[in-house]
């Protein structure tokens, strides 16, 4: 074996036809599995102008090419889907358990097409799939109904499972999808497409071992970042009260430089992703006050609430998803502050934090801990929660959204108990949450023109919590990305930690650099952002997981364990073009679905129009337009359109592998 | 009396993964142990030895071979 099983299982729902379908190895020499093996599928069997909500479109639960084997951090699973957010490319991944489950089965992926007439789930293990009843599990919260399938499906191996919440039933355009106890692949709106399925869960009960070329060096690999992340540990000394000064000074630096990315690993073993709480308040990496805000505003009277020590003061665990060295999981106790209505909680991530702390002006770290709970059973979207709370506020500041509208509630700038109720409304598709439950960009479009300007979004999706004022690649990648509004792609900090300079022959050194010049368009700058989309659907396509990324690849060894696991003798600028066709793939599918890919611009806002006043990002504006230009252009694509040139389809050989030709 | 082998875990080595508790085709292995570091981790522990039959998976499976499969003296209780 080479890491791969080379089989994907196609359920049909609409006809209840299950089978088999071999792939052949030259597909995973060309796309690797993962988010590779998702688009070679969908770009060629979703028709053009498929309803996302409809039968046509097909949702996958797809593993990575090194899940399995001897590799670490390499565990995430990824769903691949049309999107109903953006009307392009959907994906979202997480970890858990759930990626190897997949692999353990015996297949590579998991397609569902069609749309089942009953509420079902589907059961596999290592004899077989069947479509079961799923009525009794339908309108349970994400956490319960997955702790019953696991329960009435336990024998010998503990099940895997993925569920959605009542708001993926709901069909809650901004749901995603849960495992592991309210996990949640939360971007994009994969939720919605299962629910309109009709799909509650898929339960994995299998054990088939996964195999590889050369487990020995592999192994060695493995033990050699070990070595490296074990000896990162902060000293006790260090405590979260540092992290606001050294947001400041950060925030303030004229100029920046690459560093070893190992520190990512130091400050995630201790805290997780909240170690950018504060940190990020004071360097102008959050976006604050639904991005109109910033430090001034939310000021250290609020943002000390969110001081990570206070979350981990409360943490009874920390976990790691499968494979993990790092461990940026944990459990905290929140049985005394959240009315009593839950015990536990996931640590919360920093998305979470920042959506609902500074975005919405709140600084309630208790309803923060309730409210993460909340969407987790819910299977709702923190990041595109937070945005249309804070949409819906700027709404109803500005005589928008009216009192009676929201049936009362007085939707203020930090009111969390009115940010609490307008959350369970949205879940549950309630009044004025009917309205809000799909997202800024839809709730606009009722709401009417005057409301745009407080509908940040990309291409109809919410940002993450990641300023790009101050980080203009990162706006990029918010803005050019088939999946726009995602910072998990790319990012000037990014860039600079994972060194891919070192191995890449034409990815460009970033060396000491004048901050502000990022901000102004250049062929350098593109080409940072080409290069870090080619290696983040590499790690995609690996089951890689984005904190590991950025510990670098001198430590990282994405590129030697694959070669170890499959037996093939790539460069690193070979599996570059990968990565390269996986994304330009990945347009094409946007192009082949009606997207215009300009359309997909970041809102004006988070371009610094007009700019911030105060703060760290001053004055600080992103030349957008001219930068998604550059970067089409330095991909191969048409300067003007974003369109993949024809030229660059020959050269990546995508009409040759595809049934889907490119005219 | 000799047992089957079972899994026993080096705490000095292990990275507190679960590829072990993973690949185990009978759940036999839990991240059940949380007093190994000061970070409060999850470390693997064996929790149901009846149903290990010593196969090995779990060693095969360890990247940094923290993993040994040991002989258990079995101890008469009464």
């Amino acid at each position: 074996m080479k890491g791969y099983t080379g089989k994907i299982l196609l359920v049909n729902l609409s006809s209840g036809d299950i089978h088999d379908e071999l792939i052949p190895d030259s597909i995973y020499e060309n796309f690797l599995s993962g988010v590779g093996l998702g688009a070679y599928i969908l770009y060629n069997r979703i028709p053009a102008g498929a309803d996302p909500l409809g039968p046509d479109n097909i949702l996958g639960f797809v593993s990575g090419l090194l899940t399995g084997t001897p590799s670490f951090v390499t565990g995430r699973w990824m769903a691949v889907f049309k999107s109903p957010l953006t009307g392009g490319w959907g994906d979202s991944n997480c970890g858990g358990t759930l990626s190897p489950a997949i692999k353990q089965c015996g297949y590579d992926g998991i397609f569902f097409s069609g749309i089942s007439k009953e509420l079902v789930y589907l059961y596999v293990d290592n004899k077989g799939a069947e479509l079961r009843s799923a009525a009794h599990v339908w309108g349970q919260d994400a956490v319960t109904a997955e702790e019953n399938l696991i329960r009435e499906n336990l024998k010998k191996k503990k099940p895997a499972v993925a569920v959605i919440g009542t708001a993926g039933e709901k069909v809650s355009l901004i749901s995603g999808i849960c495992n592991d106890g309210g996990r949640i692949a939360a971007r994009s709106g994969g939720g919605a497409v299962m629910g309109s399925k009709r799909l509650k869960a898929i339960v994995l009960v299998g054990s088939k071992l996964i195999g590889c070329q050369d487990p020995q060096t592999m192994k060695a690999i493995s033990q050699e970042y070990a070595s490296k992340v074990r000896k990162q540990n902060l000293p006790a000394v260090v405590s979260g009260s540092f992290l606001p000064l050294m947001g400041k000074v950060m925030g303030g630096m004229k100029r920046a430089a690459p560093m070893d990315g190992l520190i990512s690993a130091l400050l995630l073993k201790r805290w997780g992703t909240i170690m950018n709480n504060t940190l990020g308040v004071t360097s102008g990496d959050s976006p604050l006050k639904n991005w109109g805000g910033s430090v001034v505003d939310y000021n250290r009277s609020y943002y000390k609430n969110l001081n990570p020590d206070r979350i981990t003061n409360v943490e009874i665990k920390k976990y790691h998803c499968y494979s993990c060295i790092i461990g940026c999981g944990g459990v905290v106790d929140v049985s005394q502050i959240t009315h009593g209505e839950f015990s536990q909680t996931h640590k919360p991530e920093y998305e979470t934090c920042a959506a609902f702390g500074g975005l919405v002006m709140n600084k309630d770290l208790n309803e923060i801990f309730y409210i993460n709970e909340l969407l987790n059973r819910a299977g709702m979207d923190s990041i595109s929660a937070g945005g249309t709370v804070a949409f819906a506020i700027e709404c109803y500041e500005n005589g928008i959204i009216t009192k009676e509208m929201t049936d009362g509630l007085e939707l203020n700038w930090g009111n969390a108990q009115a940010i609490v109720a307008l959350l369970k409304k949205m879940i549950a598709r309630e009044g004025i949450g009917d309205l809000l439950a799909d997202g800024v960009k839809v709730a606009s479009r009722k709401l009417g023109p005057q409301s745009s300007l407080y509908a940040v979004n990309a291409g109809g999706q919410e940002p993450g919590m990641h300023d790009s004022r101050p980080d203009p690649v990162l706006g990029i990648h918010y803005s050019a990305d088939p999946t726009p509004g995602r910072h998990t792609i790319g990012s000037e900090q990014y860039y600079d930690v994972t060194h891919l300079w070192e191995k890449v022959s034409w990815a460009p050194n970033s060396g000491s650099y004048v901050k502000a010049d990022e901000n102004i368009p250049s062929e350098k700058v593109a080409l940072k952002s080409v290069a870090n989309s080619c290696y983040k659907e590499l790690t995609d396509g690996v089951g890689g997981c984005m904190f590991a990324m950025v510990t670098g690849v001198n430590h990282w060894k994405l590129f030697e364990w694959v070669n170890a696991a499959t037996g093939w003798q790539k460069t690193p600028d070979e599996f570059m073009v990968i990565g390269k066709r996986i994304q330009t793939l990945r347009q094409l599918f946007n192009v082949k679905q009606g997207i215009d890919p300009m359309s997909f611009k970041m809102s004006s806002r988070m371009a610094g129009e007009p700019p911030l006043l105060e703060g760290p990002n001053k004055g600080k504006t992103v030349p957008i337009e001219a930068m998604m230009h550059l970067h089409w252009k330095a991909f191969g694509w048409d300067e003007q359109t974003g369109i993949p040139t024809q030229e660059t389809v020959t050269q990546l050989g995508i009409n040759e592998l595809c049934t889907e030709k490119v005219q | 009396m000799m047992t089957p082998k079972r899994p026993e875990v080096d705490y000095k080595t292990c990275m507190a993964c679960g590829i072990c508790v993973q690949a185990c085709p009978f759940s036999c292995l839990s991240l059940d142990r949380f007093d190994i570091d000061a970070l409060k981790k999850a470390y693997p522990v064996l929790i149901s030895p009846e149903t290990c039959t010593g196969c090995g998976i779990c060693r095969t499976a360890c990247p940094v071979d923290s993993i040994q499969m040991l002989e258990q003296t079995l101890i008469a209780v009464n």
